[in-house]
C-alpha cells in the first residue's frame, strides 16, 4: 500500500488555519512528501511532511491569511458607498432626534472654532506677508546683535555705517538700501497740517523692492534731494483729485519739497509701511544742520535699517562671513557694547523672530504662540465637550451598537461611522462659527495694536480651504475618543444595556474635565475683573497733582505769549500755564546730568513756566518758581527724588545748586517741589525737573472755573481764532488725556472678556450637556423620593449637589493661580497696580456660580417638579 | 531605503523569475534547496512570499486542480514590476560595490 500523509497533521494544519483557504499550502505539502517518498523512507518522509506542516502552522503566511479571513467578505469592504450612506442618514435621524444635544454640540464646538477661524484667517495672511516682492529670494536685512554685558538683545536695526562697508568692501552684493524710519512730518496744506510717516531711503529702495509707481520714473524718482515719492492714499489726502506729480509741498524740518513719484498703496502684507519715502541724503543733511546731533549718529543703530539685494551667484556664508568678521565694538561709542550682526531673508521678518526696534508690525513667533495656545486653550475644551456628551448618552446608542456588531460591523465600521457624525455635528457648527467669525473680525482687528493696517481677515481660496481643513481635523479630533469608544463595545454588553466595566473611571474624567473648564473661565473672569478695577485704581490714583477743570490747549506752533495774553481776557479762565507736554499721562524724556559731587544721573525733564506749579497745586517745599524770563532757562526746580539721588539732605540745601548738563551748560536749583506722578504709573517717580524754555511750550493749560465748561470752552475756542494762526483749534480737558492714556485697560478688558465669554459659553454648555443627562437618568429615582415624600427643594439640592461640588473645586484650583498670575501680570505693567484683592475674586466667583448654578438650577429644578406618576406609570 | 529586501527574499524572487509560468510553492523549494545545498521549510518559504506579495514584489493565482495533489489546486507566483525594479536596484548596488573593492576581492593570491 502506498503511504499517505498523516491524517493528524493535515487535520492540525486545517483546524489551525480555521476558515484560512490553504488549499495550495496543504498542496505543496502533499507534493513534496510524494516527492520525498521517491528517495527516502516513508518515515522519514512523514516526519518530513510533520516538519512542514508546523513550520506552516507557526508561519507569517498563515497567520496572515486568518487575519484576512476573519471578516466575512462582504463586511471587508471598509468603503463601501451604501454603507456610508447609510450612517449619513442614520447620523442625521440621531441629530435630529435629539435636537437638544445636537444644539449645545453645535453651539459649544462653532463658538470653539470661532477663535480657531481667526487664528487660522489671521496665519493664513501672515502667510503672505512680503510675497508681492518679485525679488524676495535675493533681499536680506541685517540685523544686529548686542550684548552690553548684562543681557544680550537682538534689534532688527543695524548701523547705517554698516552700508557703506558693505557696499564698498565685498563683491556680491548688488545694492545696498538704507532705510530710516524716522520720517515723521507735517505737511502744511491750506489751514491744515497733515501728519505724514515714512522713510528715508536710498534711491535704489524702488529698485530693489516692489513697491510699484502709478506715477513718476522709479529710477529717478529720489534722486533729488528735496523729491519725496508719496502713496496714492496720501496723495488724495493732500491733493484730492488733483495730480500730485511734480507739486511742491512744505514739510516740517525737511522744507519745500517737490513730489517726484506716487506710490501705489502699501499692501498689507508689508512689513514696511509707510505713506511717503524721502531721500537718505535729505537725512543726512538734516543731521548735518542740527548741531545739537551727537557726532556719533552714524553709529547709532535705532531706527535704521540696512537691507541688501545680493547678486544671484553669491553665497549668504559668503556675506555672513564678512559681516562675522566686522570687530563687535567698531559701531559702538560705548564701552563693553558689543554688536554682532546676521542676515535675515526677506520671508523671515514677518512672521518671524521676535527682535526689539521692529521697522513695521511685530508678527514674532512668540506672540503668534501665545495666541495659539489661547486658542488651543478654548478650542480643546470644546472638543472634550463633545466627547464627554457623545460619551454620557452612550447608552441610548447601545442596541444600535450591539446589532451593527452582531451582522457583521467590525470596529472600523462603528469607528467610521461614529467619526462621520462628528464631522457632519463639525461641518454643522463649522456653519455656525463662520458666521461668528465674520461678526467678531473688525472687532477682533481692532485690538490687535495696527491690526486694521497690516492684517486684513477677509476670506479668499486659500483661507477658505484652510477653514475646511480644520473643521475636518476638529471632527476627527472631537470624534476620535466617543468613536474608539463605541468601537470597543462588546455586542453581547451593548445589546444587554450594560455600560463597559470602566464607568467610574470615565466619569472621573469627565468630572475632571469639568473643573479644568470653570478653573479656566473663572481665570478669565477674573483677567476682566482685575483689569477693570486696575483701570479704575489708575485714573482715580492720587498724582499729587490738580487735573479738574483744566483744559489742555494745544499751541500747535502759535507764539506761548500772544496765547497766553488772547486767553487771558476770557473771564472763565482763572490762570494760565505753559507746558511742553501732558504730565502723568506720557513718558517724559530723560537727561544724564551730573554737579560737582555726583555722577551722572538720569534725570526726567519737563518745560514750564512759572505759574504751572499753581495752576496744578503743586507744592513747593523750598525755593521760588520760574520768573518767566530769559534769566530763568538757566534755573530748574527740581523733585524730593532728585535731592535723594543727588545726596542733598534737605529742600533748603539743594537752592543754589548747579547742575551740569551733557552739552556743558549749568543750571542752578531754584526750587524744589513735592514729589508728584510726572509720568504714567507704569514707572516709578524717579528724579525730575522742571525747566523753562518758551521754545519748548506745547500746551497752554488752561484752569477753568467750573460753571459751564461748554460755553466757556466755546469761548476759547472763539479766541484761538483771533490768534495768528491757521491751526484749528485742539484741546482736552486734562483728566481725559489722563483717562485715555490708560485705554489700552480697554482692549485687555475685550480681550479677556472675548475670551471669557467663550470659554464659559463652552463650560456652561459642557456643564449643561451633564447634568440633562444625569437628570434623564435619575428621573425614576426622583419619582420615589417624591412617592416616599421628599420636597422639591430636597431633589434639587441631592441633584445639584455634585455639580456645585465640581465648580467649587474648580475655583479653589483656579483662584491661587489667578492671584499670582494676575499679581504678577500688573506689577510687570504698571508700577503703582493693585493686588488682587478679596473684592476681585469675590466678584468673579459671583459671576461664575451665577451662570454655573444657573445652568444647573434650570434643569434640577424643572426635574424635581416633574409629577412622580408620569416617570413611574411603567414599573 | 524603501522596500528592503533580505539575502533569502532575493534568492525566492529570483528563483520565481528564473521559473517564469511554473513558480509554485513546491517547485520554487526544490529550485533553491537544489542550487543553494540548504533545506528549507514550506512554512519559512511562504512566510517570505507572503511579505514578498505584501511588499507588492509578487503577485499570484490559484492554477487548476492536478491529480498529483489529492485535487488540490497550485498557487502560481510572478514577478511585479516592482518586484523586477527592486531586483535591478539590489544588482546595481551590488556590482557598483564590486567595482569599487576590485583589489581587495580579487581571489588570486
Amino acid at each position: 500500500m502506498k503511504p499517505h500523509p498523516p491524517k493528524l497533521a493535515d487535520k492540525l494544519l486545517e483546524w489551525c488555519a480555521q476558515h484560512a483557504p490553504i488549499e495550495d499550502l496543504q498542496g505543496d505539502a502533499h507534493e513534496n512528501f510524494y516527492r520525498n517518498l521517491t528517495h527516502m523512507s516513508a518515515a522519514r518522509a512523514k516526519a518530513d511532511y510533520w516538519k512542514n506542516t508546523l513550520s506552516l502552522i507557526f508561519s507569517y503566511a498563515l497567520k496572515k491569511r486568518k487575519k484576512n479571513a476573519a471578516y466575512p467578505h462582504y463586511s471587508s469592504n471598509l468603503f463601501q458607498l451604501t454603507m456610508f450612506k447609510n450612517y449619513f442618514v442614520i447620523a442625521t435621524r440621531s441629530l435630529i432626534k435629539h435636537k437638544f444635544f445636537t444644539a449645545i454640540n453645535v453651539m459649544g464646538l462653532a463658538v470653539g472654532m470661532s477663535i480657531g477661524l481667526l487664528f487660522i484667517a489671521m496665519m493664513s495672511f501672515l502667510w503672505t506677508y512680503d510675497n508681492f516682492h518679485t525679488n524676495k529670494d535675493r533681499i536680506y536685512r541685517v540685523i544686529s546683535k548686542t550684548d552690553d554685558k548684562q543681557r544680550n538683545r537682538e534689534f532688527a536695526s543695524a548701523p547705517a555705517a554698516l552700508a557703506d562697508k558693505l557696499s564698498h568692501d565685498i563683491s556680491g552684493v548688488e545694492a545696498v538700501v538704507r532705510v530710516n524710519s524716522t520720517l515723521s512730518v507735517n505737511a502744511k496744506k491750506d489751514n491744515n497740517e497733515i501728519p505724514l510717516n515714512g522713510y528715508f531711503v536710498d534711491p535704489v529702495f524702488l529698485n530693489v523692492f516692489s513697491f510699484p509707481l502709478t506715477k513718476g520714473n522709479p529710477h529717478t524718482a529720489l534722486n533729488k534731494p528735496n523729491g519725496v515719492v508719496i502713496t496714492e492714499s496720501a496723495a488724495t489726502k493732500l491733493f484730492n483729485q488733483e495730480d500730485p506729480l511734480g507739486k511742491v509741498i512744505e514739510l516740517t524740518n525737511l522744507g519745500l519739497v517737490e513730489i517726484t513719484g506716487v506710490l501705489q498703496n502699501i499692501p498689507k502684507n508689508s512689513h514696511m509701511q509707510f505713506e511717503v519715502l524721502a531721500p537718505y541724503e535729505a537725512f543726512v543733511n538734516l543731521n548735518r544742520n542740527q548741531p545739537t546731533a551727537p557726532v556719533d549718529d552714524v553709529w547709532e543703530h535705532r531706527n535704521s535699517y540696512v537691507y541688501l539685494f545680493l547678486s544671484p551667484k553669491s553665497t549668504l556664508d559668503q556675506i555672513q562671513d564678512f559681516l562675522n568678521r566686522i570687530p563687535k565694538n567698531s559701531y559702538t561709542q560705548k564701552a563693553n557694547y558689543e554688536i554682532g550682526y546676521e542676515l535675515q531673508a526677506l520671508p523671515a521678518i514677518a512672521p518671524g523672530r521676535e527682535l526689539y526696534n521692529d521697522i513695521g508690525p511685530d508678527w514674532s513667533y512668540a506672540s503668534l504662540s501665545i495666541f495659539l495656545v489661547l486658542t488651543l486653550l478654548i478650542l480643546i475644551p470644546a472638543c472634550f465637550n463633545y466627547a464627554n456628551i457623545s460619551i454620557s448618552r452612550a447608552l441610548k446608542r447601545m442596541k444600535e451598537i450591539g446589532l451593527r456588531k452582531t451582522l457583521g460591523g467590525t470596529r472600523q465600521h462603528i469607528f467610521s461611522q461614529f467619526i462621520i457624525e462628528t464631522i457632519l455635528i463639525t461641518f454643522l457648527a463649522f456653519g455656525f462659527s463662520c458666521y461668528i467669525f465674520i461678526l467678531v473680525r473688525k472687532e477682533f482687528l481692532s485690538m490687535i495694536v495696527g491690526g486694521s493696517s497690516t492684517l486684513s481677515l477677509n476670506l479668499d481660496a486659500r483661507s477658505i480651504t484652510a477653514f475646511i481643513l480644520f473643521a475636518l481635523v476638529v471632527g476627527l479630533i472631537a470624534g476620535a475618543v466617543p468613536a474608539t469608544y463605541f468601537a470597543k463595545l462588546n455586542p453581547i454588553q451593548a445589546l444587554k444595556l450594560q455600560p463597559i466595566g470602566k464607568g467610574i473611571a470615565k466619569f472621573n474624567l469627565r468630572k475632571t474635565l469639568i473643573v479644568l473648564q470653570f478653573a479656566l473661565s473663572l481665570g478669565f473672569i477674573m483677567g476682566v475683573v482685575t483689569v477693570i478695577s486696575q483701570y479704575r485704581y489708575t485714573v482715580n490714583f492720587d498724582f499729587g497733582f490738580n487735573q479738574k477743570n483744566i483744559l489742555d490747549v494745544a499751541l500747535q506752533g502759535v507764539n506761548p505769549q500772544h496765547a497766553k495774553n488772547e486767553f487771558a481776557k476770557l473771564a472763565a479762565v482763572k490762570s494760565i500755564s505753559m507746558s511742553s507736554g501732558i504730565i502723568g499721562s506720557s513718558a517724559s524724556e530723560t537727561i544724564w546730568v551730573k554737579n560737582a559731587t555726583a555722577d551722572s544721573t538720569e534725570v526726567a525733564q519737563f518745560y514750564a513756566d512759572g505759574s504751572f506749579l499753581d495752576n496744578l497745586h503743586l507744592t513747593l517745599l523750598a525755593g521760588k518758581t520760574f520768573a518767566d524770563d530769559s534769566l530763568s532757562k538757566e534755573w530748574v526746580i527740581v523733585n524730593e527724588q532728585f535731592l535723594k539721588s543727588f545726596k542733598l539732605p534737605t529742600p533748603a540745601s539743594a537752592i543754589g545748586q548747579r547742575i551740569t548738563l551733557p552739552n556743558g551748560n549749568e543750571l542752578t536749583v531754584i526750587g524744589v517741589v513735592k514729589d508728584f506722578h510726572y509720568t504714567d504709573l507704569r514707572s516709578p517717580i524717579r528724579s525730575f525737573f522742571f525747566r523753562y524754555n518758551p521754545q519748548e511750550f506745547r500746551y497752554a493749560n488752561l484752569n477753568l472755573t467750573s460753571t459751564d465748561l461748554i460755553e466757556t470752552v466755546g469761548g476759547i475756542e472763539a479766541s484761538w481764532k483771533k490768534l495768528d494762526t491757521e491751526a484749528k483749534f485742539a484741546a482736552q480737558f486734562f483728566d481725559d488725556e489722563i483717562e485715555e492714556s490708560y485705554s489700552f485697560y480697554f482692549v485687555i478688558v475685550k480681550l479677556f472678556g472675548f475670551l471669557g465669554m467663550l470659554a464659559i459659553t463652552i463650560s456652561c454648555l459642557g456643564l449643561l450637556g451633564m447634568v440633562v443627562f444625569t437628570v434623564e437618568n435619575r428621573m425614576k429615582e426622583i419619582g420615589v423620593r417624591k412617592v416616599m415624600g421628599a420636597s422639591t427643594l430636597n431633589i434639587t439640592v441631592v441633584l445639584s449637589k455634585d455639580f456645585v461640588k465640581l465648580m467649587l473645586l474648580a475655583a479653589l484650583i483656579a483662584i491661587p493661580i489667578g492671584y499670582v498670575f494676575f499679581n504678577n501680570l500688573y506689577l510687570q505693567t504698571q508700577y503703582y497696580h493693585i493686588t488682587v484683592g478679596f473684592t476681585e475674586i469675590a466678584g468673579s466667583l459671583l459671576i461664575l456660580f451665577v451662570l454655573g448654578l444657573s445652568t444647573i438650577f434650570s434643569q434640577t429644578i424643572k426635574a424635581a417638579r416633574v409629577n412622580a406618576v408620569d416617570t413611574l406609570r411603567c414599573e | 531605503m524603501k522596500g528592503y529586501i533580505g539575502e533569502f527574499e532575493e534568492l525566492v524572487l529570483l528563483t520565481v523569475a528564473s521559473l517564469s509560468e511554473s513558480a509554485y510553492g513546491n517547485s520554487i523549494k526544490e529550485q533553491i534547496e537544489a542550487r543553494t545545498d540548504r533545506s528549507i521549510s514550506l512554512g519559512a518559504l511562504h512566510a517570505t512570499i507572503t511579505r514578498l506579495e505584501e511588499k507588492n514584489y509578487l503577485k499570484s493565482r490559484l492554477g487548476e486542480p492536478t491529480q498529483e495533489r489529492g485535487g488540490r489546486r497550485k498557487r502560481f507566483f510572478e514577478v511585479t514590476h516592482q518586484g523586477k525594479v527592486a531586483l535591478h536596484h539590489i544588482k546595481e548596488l551590488r556590482e557598483d560595490l564590486w567595482k569599487l573593492s576590485k583589489a581587495t576581492l580579487s581571489l588570486a593570491k
